[in-house]
């Protein structure tokens, strides 16, 4: 797959996280990630879509393949006119979240992935952007 | 007869000037289209001429194929057409030159384009050519596609990561329904994700339930590794196989409560026979002499 | 996609249940229903789930597998989660899913010897 390639799911019923899924691994094998790997950026995505559906009130999440020193990968994007996170520190901490071995939340999304970074604005949305490199 | 590859000087007859004449002018017409000749036959080197600034002067069959562009669209385009977009942008082709002119070449390995946009790998070797008077007249360009070598390359190393992956995680089924996997050095994350990645895969592709994990050969735990250690184990249970953890040497046994690391969920033991024997007493199995006759 | 896709098989005393590649929420939440249903249509001992086509395991599947299989043990009935994939265990170990107490196994058949014999006490020193 050459570095131009990218793509958009609007997240606004739930059968789009599903479909969300679907493009996410679909992108993710033609980067050449191994299996492993696409199952990690396909969790972490469909997590984070769902949040979209669920407590955001739909939103939509981008993708495209990226490169640095001709090392692939891949970079997702979550874009929501939500409520906001409002301490996104917090957030992303370890154990928090449910902590019951069943929630996930962000720190679980974090693990899965090589970067992940928040933006958000109480009141306004949040946009969360993952990447993933493929171990060259 | 004149060494290979050497020109032949025809013998000139004395005292005949336009004869003298037109014979060399012969002789070098003929040399002329004999390199002519050679050019246009290599098969494997694009061999082209460009100017000063880099546009294309003469082309090869060789480049035709290689590169996608007939003769006729291509003489007067410059060479950096033949470059990706991104490296245009950088200047290299503009360095390439200067490189060649103020050392009278340039060599490189690196990406080129096609016609139709597509890449291959190629080495290229441009050379400053220069007259009698020192003056740049035109740069000569060597290009050889080496997408088939560079193909090949990726695919040892890929197999020789493979090969040396296989080597520092061996998981080794040792019985039916036991997989053993005898660690030997410390393990940092990258290593981690090999172990259970291999070690979840052999127990799955065996339909191993236990899976032995020797650490006789880990010198040293502290919380990173315990962790790690920790991880794996759950993920072997999270497949429905058991972990028995052996080869746990007193030093680490002391270590290990140092840290406050709970490892009461997990079965241990002290050596590999030990933990060989709970595997088998685990599967209902039995090691038994056999009868005499 | 809908809970039809998710099948239910009486074998003696146990309850097979298969889950499709990639369900949709819906469908994670008709599971819960249809088990619950069978398993007080047949008095069933035990529910094999049967994951071994299941590609990717959310919070949101194993939440609500999780709750299923409590709701199992209350009606008397033993859960076992079978034939889940490498990188689906390799994936929620690292994002900390455990599935509580309930018990896994490599295969289908397995989980079925498992179901017939005594309970494997999972602490075993």
């Amino acid at each position: 797959m050459n570095a131009a390639a990218q793509g958009e799911v609007q997240i606004q019923t739930e059968s789009d996280i599903v479909i969300a899924r679907r493009t996410v691994r679909e992108a993710a094998a033609q980067t050449g990630f191994n299996l492993t790997d696409v199952t990690r950026i396909v969790t972490a995505s469909s997590e984070l879509a769902r949040n979209l559906f669920k407590y955001a009130g739909g939103g939509v999440m981008r993708w495209r393949g990226i490169e640095d020193k001709g090392c692939l990968g891949i970079e997702l994007q979550f874009i929501d006119q939500g409520p906001g996170i409002p301490d996104t520190g917090l957030a992303l901490q370890e154990g928090y979240s449910t902590g019951d071995g069943l929630g996930m939340g962000l720190p679980g999304a974090k693990r899965l992935v090589d970067e992940l970074e928040i933006q958000s604005v109480v009141g306004k949305g949040t946009k969360i952007t993952l990447k993933k490199w493929r171990k060259s | 007869m004149a060494p290979h590859g050497e020109i032949m000087k025809t013998q000139m007859r004395p005292n005949s000037g336009q004869k003298q004449k037109s014979a060399a002018a012969k002789e070098i017409t003929q040399n002329s289209d004999l390199l002519q000749l050679l050019v246009d036959s290599i098969k494997d080197y694009a061999i082209i001429l460009l100017d000063t600034d880099g546009n294309v002067l003469t082309w090869n069959s060789a480049a035709e194929r290689l590169k996608g562009w007939k003769a006729e669209e291509i003489i007067g385009q410059n060479f950096a057409r033949f470059y990706p977009v991104e490296d245009v942008e950088k200047g290299k082709t503009k360095m390439e030159l200067k490189v060649a002119s103020e050392e009278g070449r340039f060599e490189d390995e690196g990406w080129r384009v096609r016609k139709d946009g597509s890449r291959f790998w190629a080495n290229v070797v441009i050379t400053a050519l220069r007259d009698k008077n020192g003056e740049l007249r035109a740069f000569g360009k060597v290009t050889r596609d080496l997408t088939d070598r560079r193909q090949n390359e990726e695919k040892i190393k890929k197999q020789a990561q493979e090969i040396l992956e296989m080597a520092t995680v061996p998981v080794v089924q040792v019985w039916e329904g036991i997989v053993l996997v005898p660690l030997i050095g410390t393990l940092d994350s990258q290593r981690t994700q090999q172990l259970m990645e291999r070690l979840l895969h052999r127990v799955t592709e065996t339909g191993s339930p236990i899976a032995l994990l020797d650490i006789t050969g880990v010198p040293t735990i502290d919380t990173q590794t315990a962790q790690h250690l920790i991880e794996t184990i759950s993920a072997v249970r999270l497949l429905g196989a058991e972990v028995i953890l052996t080869g746990v040497r007193p030093v680490i046994a002391q270590t290990l409560v140092h840290l406050g690391i709970d490892l009461t969920n997990v079965i241990t033991r002290s050596s590999l026979t030990a933990g060989l024997r709970m595997a088998l007493t685990i599967l209902k199995l039995d090691v038994a002499p056999l009868k005499t006759l | 996609m809908n809970a039809d896709s998710i099948s239910v098989i009486k074998v003696r005393d146990i309850l097979m249940v298969t889950m499709p590649p990639d369900p949709d929420d819906p469908t994670v939440s008709a599971l819960q229903d249809k088990v619950l249903s069978a398993m007080e249509r047949y008095e069933a001992k035990g529910v094999v789930l049967d994951i071994s086509s299941v590609e990717t395991l959310d919070s949101f599947f194993a939440r609500t597998v999780s709750e299923t299989a409590q709701m199992v043990t209350l009606m008397g009935g033993r859960t076992i989660i079978a034939g889940m994939r490498p990188a689906v265990a390799v994936t929620a170990t690292e994002i900390g899913l455990t599935l509580g107490n309930i018990e896994t196994a490599l295969s289908v058949d397995r989980a079925l010897d498992m179901v017939t014999s005594k309970p494997r006490s999972k602490k075993l020193q």
